[in-house]
Order: C-alpha cells, then sequence, then structure tokens
C-alpha cells in the first residue's frame, strides 16, 4: 500500500490550560472513509483542525501527503492544503455573495489575483461550477444570493467549492449536526459517492454513529483527547461504544 | 433600605462629565472671558452689510459662469481626492488591519500576539492623519506649486490614512471563519479577502466611502483657500476685496453643491440598507451585495466615468511625484528645517493650550448648538405622527405647518453652517470680535455645528422606535418622553460623536489660525510667512503630540461612555 | 438611487458643455496677441495680493499684453492668494517675474539664488506707510513718531503678515517709539491686504490701520476714501519698497539677456502714450527706474530684527 495520506506522530494539543489532544498517533491512507466519533469536547474539531494545517500542535508531528506540516514555509504549507478540502458545520460561506462565488472560491489556490478578481465582475469558468452544483443536486442555484438559500441548500454548495477545489481528501466537521434526519442522510451520500467517484479520503466527525457505520470504513472513537478505539466499522460493538459515550473513568 | 443597592458616588461616566465641564471653564478662562475686551461692537455695521448682501447676490452672467466653473473645479478635487484616498485607504487597510497580518503569517489559528510589523503599520497611518489637509496642501506648494496636483494629493494623503484606520477597523470586526477556511484550503491571502473579507464587509466600506466624499468636498473648499482654485479660492477673493454681493454668489453654490452631495450620498445609503453615516459602530452588512444587482452596475460604472471625467478636467501632473526638482526641494527643506529652534519651547506650550482651549470651546459650542438644532432637524420628531407631536398625525389644517417649516429651517441652517469653511466663518466673526480663542472657536463650532446638528439628527431618526412609542402610548407628555426615553438612548452616541469630532475640531484649528485666531495655527502661520522652517518643525511636532494625546483622551472618554 | 445617478449625469452633461475650455486653476489669462509662437512656454507674472484681488487682475491683464507685445514671447498673469504664496510660487519656479513689496522681495531672493531685481516705480525708492484711524476714535494726528505711544490701548490692524508697508516698517517704527504689540486692545489683526485695511478702519472694525501710502492716495484721488469715517493720523519715514523680480529660471529659458529686455521694456513705458499711461496710472507710478538688490539690506536688517527673516 501506498504512503499514508496523513499520519500523527505523538500530537498533543492544548488551548491555554484545556488539554484537547493527548498523545495520539494514526494513519490515514489514501481512499480511507474515517469517522470521528466520541462526545462533544472529545477533541474532535481539534483533530480536523490539525489535519488541515489550521493548528500547529503544541507537541508531536502532523504529516500531509508526505510532509511535516510544522515545517512548511507558507507558501508549501498552502500547496499542501489546496489538496485538502474541509468542510464546516458552521459552512462560512460569505452570504451576500452569489452562489457562483462561494462555489468559485474553489478554485482560488490555483487562480492568480487578477482572475478571481476579474471573476467577482464576470463570473469565470461557469461549466464547472454548474457541474459541481448539479453533482450536490442544486445547480439551479447558480445565480442565487447565498444568504437566500436553506440551510441544507447552502451545505450542498459548501460541498460544491469543495468539489472545484478538487482536492485528494475531504475533512467534513460535523457536516450535519444542524441538518434533519433526511437531509443529514442526502448530504452523507453525497459525501461518501462524492469519494468513492474519485478515489478521495474522507474523515469526517459525527455525533451519528449510525451514520458512522454506515457511510464510513473506518470508525475512530476518541474520549477526553485520547484515541479509544481505531478500527473498520464493521467490527465496532455496542461495547465499545457505550464505553465511549459513558461518563470518563476514574 | 439595605437591601437595596448601593449607588457608586462617581461612576466613570459622571467622573468624564465633570471633567468635561471643567475643561469647558478652563477654556473660558484662557479664552479671556470676562477680563478682556472680546466684542469689537464698532464692527457690527460691516457684519450687517455682509449679512444683507445674502439677499442680493451678484447674479450676472460673468459671475455664473465664474461660480459654475468654480463649482466644478472644487467637485473634481473631491472627487479625485476621494478616489484617490479610497485606494490608498484600502490598500492601508487591508495592511492596517491585524487580521491581515494574522493571514499572512501562516497558520493564523494558534497566533494570538499580532505582529510587529503590524503595530508598525498602524503607526505609520497615525502621521498623515494628524495633519490638516491644509497643511499638507502648504507642503505640496513649496514642492509642486499651485498644480492641481497639491490640492488632489493633500487631500488624498491625509484621507486615505483615516480611511485606512477605518477600513482596517472595519475588517477586524468582520467574522474571520470564511476568510480562515479559504487560507486553509491554500488559498493566497489576498486572493482569499477578496473572497470573503472585502464582500463581507463592502456594504460597510461603500458607506463609509460616500461620508468621506462627503468631507472631501469641504475640504476641497478649504484647499482652495491656499490658492489651489475653486470655490474656496473664489470666496477668499471676494472676500478680500470685500465684495459681498459675490461671495454670497458663491455660498449660495457651495450651499447647493453640498446640499446635493450630502443628499445624494444620504439616498444612496438608504437604498443600500444602511443608516449610519459614520462608521463608529459597524453592524453586519445587511442588503445583498451592492454588485450584484443592476443599479449595483449602474453606480459603478457612472462613478467610475465621474471619476476618469474629473482627472480628465484638472489634470494633475503626477510626473512631478518622481521629478529630480521634488527631490531636490524636498533636500533643501529637509536641511532649511535643520537644527529645530529650541528656543521656541515656552511659545509653543502657551499657543499649544491656546489651541486645546479652542478646541473645547469649539466642540462644546458645536454640540450644544448641534443637539438643539437635531431635534427639529430630525423627521420623526414634530412632524404630525412624530414622538415629540401631540396630534395623532390626520390634521391637515394649519397647525401642522409649523413642524414642517421648523424641520426646513432646521435643515439649512446645519447646511449652512456647515458649508461655509471654517476660515470664512473665522473672518466673518472676526468683524465683531477681536482675533484670538474665541472667534477661532466660534468659527470652528459653527462649521462643525452643521455636521454634528445632522449627525445627531440622523442618530435620533434611526432610534430604537418601541420604547419611545410605549412612552408615548403611555399618555407620556412629549417633554418627559424626551427625557426618559429619547435622551438615555441617544445620548452616548451623541457623546461619542461630539467627542470624535472634537479630535477633528483640534485638527482645524490649524487652519483658523491662519484668518488670526490664536494658537498654533496663528503661531504656523507666522511661521510660514517667515520662512522659519526650524521653528515649523517644531510646532508641527508639537501640534502632532497634541493630536495624539487629544486622540488618546477622546478614546478613553468614548470607551467609558459607551 | 435613480435620483443620485440622474444628479451625477446632470453634473457630467453641465460639465461637458465646459469641455472646450478644461483650463487648470486657478485661471490664467491666455496669451492674446497673435504675432507670439504660441508653443513657447509662457513667462508668467504675479504679483502679491496687496489690494483688491479684483483690481489686481485688471492691472496685470493690462501690463501681460504690453510685455507680450515687446518681448515677443507669451506672457500670463497668475494669481495667487497671499504673499507667502507668490513667494512659494517663485520658487518653485511656477512664477517668473513676480511684483513682489520689500521684505518678500528679500525672502524670495533668500530662497532663489541668482534672482535679481530689475525695476521699482519711481515712488518706491521713496516709500511711506500711512497709519489711518477711524474718525469716531477721536485719534487726532501724530504729531511725530514718539507720539506713537498714544496708540497704546486702541485696536489695531496691519495688512499682510508679510507686508512691508502694511505691517514690517510699521510695526518696526512702532518698536522705535516703544509700542509693542502687546499694548494694543485685544489683539492685533491682519486684515491681509491694504484695501481690505481701509474698509475696516472705515467701518469701525479696528480703530487705527497701518497700510500702503501709495493705494490711501489712489483710492482718494478716485473718491473711494469715505473722509468722514477716516483719516490718516501719521505718515512713516520713507524706506525702499516695490519692486520686480526675475527668476533665474526666465534667463534660462529665453536667453541670457532676457533679464535686461524685461528692465528696458519696463523702463520703456512712458507718461505720454496713451496705452503706457493708463499701466502707468494702475500702478500709481510716473515711470519704472532700474533696481539692484542692494537696495533692500534696510529692509532685510528689519525683518530679521522683527522676525520676519531668519
Amino acid at each position: 500500500m501506498a504512503a499514508p495520506l496523513f499520519e500523527l506522530k505523538q500530537v498533543s494539543h492544548q488551548f491555554g490550560q484545556v488539554q484537547a489532544l493527548t498523545a495520539i498517533s494514526l494513519c490515514i491512507w489514501p481512499g480511507d472513509r474515517v469517522a470521528l466519533v466520541g462526545s462533544s469536547g472529545a477533541g474532535k474539531s481539534t483533530l480536523i483542525r490539525l489535519l488541515n494545517g489550521t493548528l500547529r500542535p503544541n507537541q508531536g508531528e502532523v504529516w500531509a501527503l508526505g510532509r511535516n506540516l510544522n515545517q512548511l514555509r507558507p507558501a508549501r504549507l498552502r500547496q499542501v492544503q489546496s489538496q485538502i478540502g474541509t468542510v464546516y458545520q458552521q459552512l462560512h460561506l460569505v452570504d451576500n455573495l452569489r452562489v457562483v462565488h462561494n462555489v468559485n472560491a474553489g478554485h482560488l489556490s490555483r487562480w492568480s489575483l487578477p482572475k478571481a478578481l476579474l471573476s467577482l465582475l464576470l463570473p469565470l469558468e461557469l461549466e464547472t461550477a454548474t457541474q459541481a452544483l448539479a453533482q450536490v443536486g442544486i445547480p439551479e442555484k447558480l445565480y442565487a444570493v447565498t444568504r437566500d438559500l436553506s440551510g441544507g441548500q447552502q451545505q450542498r454548495v459548501a460541498l460544491a467549492r469543495v468539489l472545484v477545489q478538487d482536492p485528494l481528501a475531504i475533512l467534513a466537521d460535523e457536516p450535519i449536526a444542524s441538518l434533519d434526519p433526511s437531509l443529514s442522510r442526502e448530504v452523507m451520500d453525497l459525501l461518501r459517492q462524492l469519494c468513492q467517484q474519485a478515489g478521495r479520503t474522507l474523515v469526517v466527525s459525527l455525533h451519528d454513529v449510525g451514520f458512522a457505520q454506515s457511510h464510513c470504513d473506518r470508525i475512530i472513537g476518541l474520549r477526553q483527547g485520547a484515541v479509544v478505539f481505531d478500527c473498520p466499522s464493521p467490527q465496532v460493538s455496542d461495547g465499545m461504544l457505550a464505553d465511549l459515550y459513558s461518563a470518563p473513568h476514574e | 433600605m439595605s437591601s437595596l443597592p448601593r449607588r457608586l458616588l462617581l461612576t466613570p461616566t459622571l467622573a468624564w462629565g465633570l471633567a468635561g465641564l471643567g475643561a469647558i471653564l478652563l477654556s473660558l478662562l484662557a479664552a479671556g472671558l470676562f477680563q478682556q475686551d472680546l466684542v469689537n461692537l464698532d464692527g457690527l455695521p460691516l457684519l450687517l452689510r455682509f449679512l444683507s448682501a445674502s439677499l442680493h447676490p451678484d447674479l450676472s452672467r460673468e459671475m455664473l459662469q465664474l461660480t459654475w466653473d468654480a463649482t466644478l473645479i472644487t467637485l473634481a478635487y473631491a472627487v479625485c481626492g476621494t478616489a484617490l484616498s479610497l485606494l490608498f485607504g484600502l490598500v492601508g487597510g487591508l495592511l492596517g488591519s491585524e487580521v491581515w497580518w494574522l493571514a499572512v503569517s501562516g497558520a493564523g489559528g494558534n497566533q494570538v500576539q499580532p505582529p510587529p510589523l503590524w503595530l508598525g503599520m498602524r503607526a505609520l497611518l497615525a502621521f498623515p492623519r494628524a495633519i490638516h489637509e491644509l497643511i499638507w496642501g502648504l507642503f505640496f506648494v513649496g514642492l509642486w506649486g499651485l498644480d492641481p496636483l497639491t490640492a488632489v494629493l493633500a487631500i488624498a494623503i491625509p484621507f486615505g490614512a483615516i480611511v485606512a484606520k477605518v477600513f482596517s477597523e472595519i475588517l477586524d470586526d468582520t467574522p474571520r471563519q470564511p476568510l480562515q477556511v479559504l487560507l486553509n484550503s491554500g488559498v493566497s491571502p489576498l486572493s482569499a479577502c477578496c473572497y470573503s473579507l472585502l464582500p463581507q464587509a463592502f456594504l460597510n466600506l461603500l458607506s463609509y466611502a460616500f461620508y468621506r466624499f462627503e468631507c472631501s468636498v469641504r475640504s476641497a473648499t478649504v484647499l482652495g483657500l491656499i490658492g489651489a482654485g475653486g470655490l474656496g479660492y473664489q470666496l477668499l477673493l471676494s472676500f478680500q476685496s470685500l465684495r459681498y454681493d459675490q461671495l454670497w454668489t458663491f455660498f449660495y453654490a457651495l450651499f447647493v453643491l453640498n446640499g446635493l452631495v450630502d443628499w445624494s450620498s444620504a439616498r444612496l445609503r438608504q437604498h443600500l440598507g444602511c443608516a449610519s453615516r459614520m462608521a463608529l459602530n459597524f453592524k453586519p452588512a445587511a442588503a445583498p451585495l451592492l454588485a450584484q444587482q443592476r443599479s449595483g452596475w449602474l453606480l459603478g460604472l457612472g462613478s467610475a466615468l465621474l471619476i476618469a471625467y474629473c482627472f480628465w478636467y484638472i489634470h494633475p501632473d503626477f510626473s512631478r511625484l518622481w521629478s529630480a526638482t521634488t527631490g531636490q526641494r524636498l533636500v533643501e527643506i529637509y536641511r532649511a528645517s535643520q537644527p529645530p529652534d529650541w528656543q521656541l519651547l515656552p511659545e509653543l506650550v502657551s499657543a499649544a493650550l491656546a489651541t486645546v482651549a479652542m478646541s473645547v470651546l469649539a466642540i462644546a459650542f458645536a454640540a450644544s448648538g448641534g443637539l438643539l438644532l437635531a431635534f427639529p432637524a430630525a423627521h420623526n420628531f414634530f412632524l404630525p405622527g412624530g414622538l415629540l407631536n401631540p396630534g395623532r398625525g390626520s390634521g391637515r389644517g394649519s397647525a401642522s405647518r409649523w413642524p414642517w417649516l421648523s424641520l426646513l429651517l432646521a435643515r439649512a441652517l446645519l447646511l449652512i453652517t456647515r458649508a461655509i469653511p471654517a476660515p470664512i466663518w473665522a473672518l466673518a466673526v472676526v468683524f465683531v470680535l477681536f482675533p484670538g480663542i474665541l472667534p477661532g472657536a466660534i468659527a470652528l463650532g459653527l462649521h462643525n455645528l452643521g455636521i454634528l446638528g445632522r449627525l445627531m439628527a440622523e442618530v435620533i431618526e434611526n432610534l430604537d422606535q418601541r420604547p419611545l412609542e410605549a412612552l408615548k402610548a403611555q399618555g407620556a407628555p412629549a417633554g418627559l418622553v424626551l427625557l426618559y426615553g429619547v435622551l438615555p438612548l441617544s445620548l452616548p452616541q451623541f457623546l461619542a460623536y461630539a467627542l470624535y469630532r472634537w479630535e477633528v475640531c483640534l485638527r482645524e484649528t490649524v487652519i483658523v489660525g491662519f484668518v488670526g485666531a490664536a494658537g498654533l495655527g496663528r503661531l504656523l502661520s507666522e511661521q510660514l510667512s517667515s520662512f522659519d522652517y526650524p521653528g515649523l518643525v517644531l510646532t508641527l511636532g508639537c501640534f502632532l503630540l497634541l493630536t495624539f494625546a487629544v486622540d488618546w483622551v477622546s478614546s478613553r472618554a468614548r470607551r467609558s461612555i459607551r | 438611487m435613480r435620483q443620485f445617478i440622474l444628479a451625477a449625469c446632470l453634473l457630467a452633461l453641465g460639465a461637458c458643455t465646459q469641455a472646450q475650455s478644461p483650463s487648470a486653476a486657478p485661471s490664467a489669462i491666455p496669451p492674446v496677441n497673435p504675432s507670439v509662437d504660441a508653443t513657447v512656454k509662457p513667462l508668467t507674472t504675479g504679483a502679491i495680493p496687496d489690494q483688491d484681488p479684483e483690481k489686481l487682475q485688471r492691472l496685470y491683464g493690462k501690463l501681460a499684453q504690453y510685455l507680450e507685445a515687446e518681448l515677443k514671447v507669451p506672457v500670463v498673469y497668475k494669481p495667487v492668494t497671499d504673499y507667502t504664496a507668490a513667494v512659494t510660487a517663485f520658487k518653485v519656479e511656477e512664477l517668473d517675474l513676480v511684483w513682489f513689496g520689500g521684505l518678500t522681495g528679500v525672502q524670495a531672493r533668500l530662497q532663489v539664488p541668482g534672482a535679481e531685481a530689475i525695476a521699482q516705480r519711481d515712488i518706491d525708492a521713496n516709500f511711506h506707510s500711512v497709519f489711518i484711524a477711524n474718525r469716531k476714535s477721536g485719534i487726532e494726528p501724530l504729531k511725530d513718531s514718539s507720539d506713537l505711544a498714544q496708540l497704546k490701548g486702541r485696536s489695531l490692524t496691519f495688512g499682510s503678515e508679510s507686508s512691508t508697508s502694511g505691517r514690517l516698517m510699521p510695526q518696526y517704527f512702532l518698536q522705535q517709539a516703544g509700542v509693542q504689540l502687546e499694548d494694543f486692545k485685544g489683539q492685533v489683526g491682519f486684515s491681509k491686504n491694504h484695501d481690505a485695511t481701509l474698509q475696516l478702519v472705515t467701518a469701525g472694525t479696528y480703530e487705527v490701520g497701518a497700510m500702503n501710502e501709495e493705494v490711501w492716495q489712489k483710492r482718494l484721488k478716485a473718491g473711494e476714501v469715505d473722509l468722514d469715517n477716516v483719516q490718516v493720523i501719521w505718515r512713516t519715514p520713507a524706506y525702499y519698497d516695490y519692486h520686480w523680480v526675475m527668476s533665474p529660471a526666465a534667463a534660462q529659458r529665453y536667453g541670457a539677456d532676457f533679464p535686461q529686455k524685461v528692465q528696458a521694456a519696463l523702463l520703456k513705458l512712458d507718461p505720454s502714450v496713451p496705452e503706457h499711461q493708463e499701466i502707468l496710472e494702475l500702478f500709481g507710478a510716473a515711470k519704472f527706474i532700474p533696481t539692484q538688490n542692494s537696495n533692500y539690506g534696510n529692509i532685510e536688517a528689519v525683518g530679521r530684527q522683527i522676525g520676519k527673516i531668519k
């Protein structure tokens, strides 16, 4: 098998006095579909932010695409980051821009500044944007103002942006936490499908263990910043989950 | 009784209030009230002649032609100056914002300390801002003569720094997550800002840009006084020739120009859905991005054409910027200013005190006058259906005409006071007052009264109406609605504006100094006419320190009343 | 919104009708003489705005026409708003030939090496200021300079800060008589020019004013002085005042003998020729005479003493 896409070596991170992650080591391989599960505050979001280079760990090393993120200069880091797409629970779209610009933002790591500016006036590469929106099921919203879309539609815009970015890996931080069950299923199906089609790696943090088991092939259980289990989905037992969500051991 | 919370006797707000009153009293003393001759009643006939000329302005053909040309020049200076200042401001604002440096410094997520470059940038922007446009103008005249370039840059540089400061504050107050998302997907900081921060903050930036344009029109007028042409120049010439009928022709042109610009800028902001004229407190943009509407395109195109036309009309000679003589003259001026004349210090201290006194009196005058006029000028007060109108608003009788009249009158007064530049007010005031702190303060006060009064009227119009309606519905008389509803709701905002305007007043003391008022301005004018560069450097340095000190006090006070 | 665009369009349209004459400010009178080569950079004349700016405009318009015909180069007049601006404009080569006062001329020549005083009026070698007073003030004409001390406690206005006849010399003579500026009532005013001083004193805004005698005489002759309200109370001793100063840049541009040509053209003005007489009358002179930098040593000394020259 090829080299790991992500590798954490003894990574610890703390925010002020709060220990978010403690001595985590793990590898994520190309094509993996990994679910991060655990209760709130277990360190799922921190882990994702470490993987995409938003955070630098206090201790240990984060490797992505064969590079140590801690040691990269900004330009190099950006190169690596352009291969990692991230979807957030709060989406972080610019809501007074039209959908097409939010989708085209996926191009930005490749576009020159003049092209980016021009596109704000006269949207460029419309075909790619339309295609991406068609893939997520809302091709008709190309010129809608983002704020006018429903929550589910905005989630799809965020996905379309990641599609346009065309990364090797998609990181999704609680992508369905604020969606109703049927929408959640649609979005999870979409995520799985988008990764399967292009052989992308998926790392998704989830509250809902059901979706983790149905849509991912590997589940990592986190509790209080430590890995409790890390195994293929079918092997995750009810006992392991009960243990994961139980009150912390003294 | 012991269960009641004890009242704090000296709250910070009260302390600031007392300090303010004390400052006003001290300033009155410094102005020589009750001590020396201030009023010169012998000048009354001349003042009357000046005022009565307003009834018969010179409307001859050549005069109207001249007025039209002068108005265009002033407008063109304002347009070009604003365009350049926005350009500087956008670049400077980005470079002066914390968020930009955090974005550039790479993985910014866990970085808390702003980089030293950022602080350096902020300090760099503070200098051009502290010096009034007129002084920049005089400095540039020494470099490039009376080329339109002088006027345009004299507006663009200090205004650019002000715009940069405000823009950077707006950008720093804008939610950062969308930017962070783009940065994390490997986008370069500049492109990332263009697709997140800038569109997010666009409406606030635009609204402020229009406010700046209004200010530019007033500055372009003042710059005429150094000979740069336009309405200010013609005004001064007519004043010096004591041709009051001509003077009033120019005044009327100035009223129309200011009125038109202020009105259209207000309409635009209303259309955009952003009420606050001056972005002292930023709210997230509410309306869809302008660039996405047809009218937005039209506006953009119109502005671009107007800017291009204005640059063509005055054709500033930009090649002078990098010409060898410019460098040579800079070196000459530097040499001439060395070494600074330290003997000046005692005189500087007394002049500086006079300057502060003048600015304090000016703002006290402007704030109280502005407050008085703001209520009749606001459209939701005395008009039928308004908060302080006892009627129901259905009456169409002759009684309902008065509120309209007072509204128009108040607005006209505000327009007139702010349209006429402070130095021209000063020239009129010295008819009946001896030169000194008081006429300078009154002139500055009159000009700023017009500006503050309108800002305050807007505050009143944008007040949260619900508590006031509730009070009125309860049957409270108008006076009580005012005391228990309007004042508590609006006073903090009023004071914040007044304090902000105080900073501006201090800078403007320089320009009334040129027409004989006291303080650092008069000293500066004397030194300029003596080509006393060593003294000039020191006076300017003193002025900078004073400006920083006043800005600091004002921002402290504003924070405590918030 | 629509209104705004409309307003902008109107403004732009209106402006377009002006487009044929996109004159940069401040407006300069274009050369009118058809015999003159318009491609040559014009000789720019200027003057300290010591009197009613409108009268200056007429005066220098006429002079520019005359010089243009004599010198065969285009000549324009460029007005400035104050004395300091005239010196600055001369320094940055925006003005080539300037009618300076005594003090401003010295200031200008100190800042522009090679600048030459070339001519002055017959009256300038022997110039006077007058102190004028409003009659209501009850101040009677003074007998000699020591009587200036009587002015203590009165209100006083000068002309421009840099005026020789309206500030420098009057202040000098006051100092000689032991009167300081602080001795006057209120603060001393600066009216900016002699006509303004005359009007302010006539109206009573100030009780006393110091002004140029030549402007006083000219307004008197024209019947523009309200003698019921204002009178001369003292005439200063004589001193050197106004003169033409030529920038070295002009000689570079038009040839080394150009200053002599200009001087000759000025000296040639003859009161017996009607067109010449008109110009001379506007200047209040019988004729122009040569002058040189060294004539103003005294003015420079006084200027340094008062602090107007550093």
